[in-house]
């Protein structure tokens, strides 16, 4: 039973049912107060009023007058329900139409239900009992046979009324709870398989907007941040094996040849000299890396803040300028003004840096090189920088986001693969967009970030 | 540079024994607290010229409590936090309470040397300048004015900037990654070495046609201006 009760299906039924069961018992109860209980209040006010008009009497004409009025009511029955008794010390009737003091009331004063032979039959009659100057008695009554009939009948549909909210209050809490366990099985169902590997799966949705519906699209959202999470680190982690197990196994058979081979002490500290850089590319690789799930992890949202993205531009433009100027390569930067969006200026700066990085790279001696900050849309602004050097062919750009990847005209060159994936990265971070194009020729790489938006 | 008291505070023996001895070599002294709560009662009862702190020490006292301690007793000697926590954020708290500078394993020695050089020479020159000037050179900075020799030499902002940087650290070595956080308002890591090319270009302006070149490049680590070779 109490680990019945853990369940917060069987507690919510439970809970219906005795909500259910307590607001019917309400409203009886009110029904009771309002038929019963009226017909109750009325008999005794009638009663009330006998005993009042008798008493009244009394300081000017004693018992007599008391005696004379009885007389006078008991004339005046007219349907034979009204019962009065005035009785002296010893409980002998002077007046009134009952033979005897019933025994069941005392005469004490107080009310009492009496049963007594009436008109040819018995009756419950309700009778208030008064205690009179010099050790008289009165009773004064009302037949209520009537209204105890109307009193059983009232009760005993109340009764039914009852007995039916409490059976339906138990279905419906089981109704209740059985439609709650079933979303709540399918969300198990999906949820547990999900547990068990099936990353792809999603929970089903019935494109209502019920509590349920948006909980399983919850769930869904974070599910596929998950996913991509884990394809993430699948993919970092086969990239490292690559990429950092390479060199570090060239570095390592380097060290081992310099420490077998008889060398002079210049070629040593040449080798040593050679090592160190290998690591300190290591390191940058190792670097970008963590930065880049840094990034992907989104807790860098925090770091958000409102930022002026054409100064932004401008600063990383003139850090490049000499860069390009040294190529004698003509160096463009436009900006529309300032451009305010959300964001974080370090990861922003570092986007854009690479992208320069690149344009400047693969821009040919006395080539063109163009950065420029566009208000494109209301609510986007574009960054774009360009190049006019070889481009990148079209099957290719999807892959050059990629960790790691290097479009093979790139291997001889320096750099570690991971640029363009940081830009990537930074553009989803700030739920923006990164796309490559033709420049004809060259490269135009379109960083489009919204105004408004990552809030 | 004339001799340091340095403070390490580092756990990991290997790091410290190469940091002293680098430091020695220099001329420098050097103490050591391999735990927390050894290098909070040396630097708060000795006295020294700067302080190298890792962040995350054994015994019970973080690198960062040390920092706040220090200075909540207005110990200002300048400290070098070394850590392997290399997020921006971590950075930026360990500046907040107090760090002077932020240096992330791993680390070149002389990228450390020269952090820890320009913090204590920082310290030290407390008037403030508003002429600058090595050998002929010389560097208004309130007119912005850069004159060799008596020829004005006109600069960009930037360039003045550098220029600036270098001659408050005259004789000291300066590495690309301080010019990078010091000259420029968004430090990142950029991919080629553009801070060469800014270098060469004012070089070109300050040294070209003057008898003594004054900023000279120190192989594998940065540059350094100064009157001698």
């Amino acid at each position: 039973m109490f680990r019945l009760l853990r369940s917060s299906s069987v507690r919510l039924a439970f809970g219906y049912a005795a909500l259910f069961v307590v607001s019917s018992l309400l409203l009886v109860g009110l029904l009771w107060w309002g038929t019963v209980g009226y017909l109750d209040r009325e008999t005794a006010a009638v009663i009330r009023s006998d005993v009042a008009a008798i008493k009244e009497d009394l300081p000017y004409r004693g018992i007599p007058g008391a005696i004379q009025t009885v007389k006078e009511r008991v004339e005046a029955i007219s349907d034979g329900h009204a019962v009065y008794l005035i009785v002296d010390q010893a409980l002998h009737p002077l007046a009134g139409n009952l033979s005897a003091w019933p025994a069941e009331a005392k005469p004490k004063p107080g009310w009492y239900d009496v049963p007594l032979f009436l008109a040819g039959r018995y009756r419950t009659i309700e009778v208030e009992a008064v205690a009179l100057p010099g050790g008289y008695h009165l009773l004064v009554g009302r037949d209520i046979q009537d209204r105890a009939a109307v009193r059983a009948l009232i009760v005993q549909g109340l009764g039914w009324a009852a007995g039916g909210a409490f059976v339906i209050a138990i279905a419906g809490g089981l109704l209740v709870r059985r439609a709650v366990l079933r979303r709540v099985e399918i969300i198990n169902t999906a949820t547990s398989a999900i547990v068990h590997g099936d990353l792809s799966r999603r929970l089903p949705t019935h494109g209502t907007t019920d509590e349920f519906d948006q909980l399983a699209q919850t769930i869904n959202l974070m599910l596929g941040q998950i996913e991509r999470l884990i394809d993430g680190i699948r993919n970092t982690s086969n990239a490292v094996a690559h990429d950092l197990r390479t060199p570090l196994a060239e570095l390592r058979a380097e060290l081992e040849d310099l420490s077998r081979t008889p060398t002079t002490r210049t070629g040593m500290l040449n080798g040593v000299q050679k090592a160190v850089t290998d690591i300190d590319r290591l390191i940058s690789v190792f670097n970008a890396l963590l930065r880049l799930a840094e990034i992907d992890s989104g807790v860098r949202q925090s770091g958000f803040r409102r930022i002026d993205l054409g100064k932004l531009v401008a600063e990383v433009a003139e850090l490049y300028a000499p860069l390009a100027e040294e190529k004698n390569a003509d160096f463009v930067f436009e900006s529309d003004g300032a451009a305010f969006v959300n964001g974080d200026p370090y990861l922003l700066a570092q986007a854009v840096g690479n992208l320069i990085d690149n344009a400047v790279k693969y821009a040919p001696q006395h080539g063109a090189v163009a950065m420029r900050v566009i208000a494109a849309d209301a609510g986007h602004i574009e960054i774009t920088v360009s190049d006019d050097g070889p481009g990148i062919p079209d099957v290719q750009k999807p892959r050059v986001t990629e960790r790691f990847y290097r479009y093979e005209r790139d291997c001889a060159r320096e750099g570690i693969g991971l640029g363009l994936s940081v830009v990537d990265a930074v553009a989803r971070l700030h739920k923006g967009e990164f796309s490559l194009n033709d420049n004809h020729p060259g490269l135009v790489a379109t960083l489009r970030l919204s105004t408004n938006g990552c809030q | 540079m004339a001799a340091m008291k340095v403070l390490i505070v580092e756990d990991n023996d290997r790091v410290c024994q190469f940091l002293r001895k680098g430091l020695t070599e220099e001329g420098h002294v050097v103490e050591c607290a391999d735990n927390g709560r050894d290098g909070l009662y040396f630097a708060a009862t000795g006295v020294y010229d700067a302080m190298i702190l890792d962040r995350m020490l054994p015994g019970g006292i973080e690198g960062l409590s040390i920092v706040e301690s220090l200075r909540r007793t207005s110990n200002r000697t300048p400290i070098l936090i070394l850590s392997a926590l290399a997020e921006v954020d971590d950075r930026i708290r360990g500046l907040r309470v107090g760090g002077d500078d932020y240096l992330t394993k791993p680390f070149a020695f002389a990228e450390l040397l020269a952090r820890v050089e320009a913090l204590v020479r920082r310290s030290q020159g407390l008037e403030i300048q508003t002429v600058l000037t090595v050998d002929d050179l010389r560097v208004d900075l309130l007119a912005h004015k850069v004159t060799r020799a008596g020829r004005d030499i006109p600069l960009q902002r930037r360039e003045f900037r550098l220029l600036e940087y270098l001659m408050l650290h005259v004789d000291q070595v300066v590495t690309r990654s301080m010019l990078l956080e010091n000259v420029w308002e968004h430090p990142f890591e950029p991919q080629t070495n553009v801070i060469d090319v800014h270098l060469s270009r004012l070089r070109q302006k300050i040294d070209a046609g003057f008898g003594r070149p004054l900023l000279h490049t120190v192989r594998g680590v940065g540059y350094r201006l100064s009157l001698n070779v």
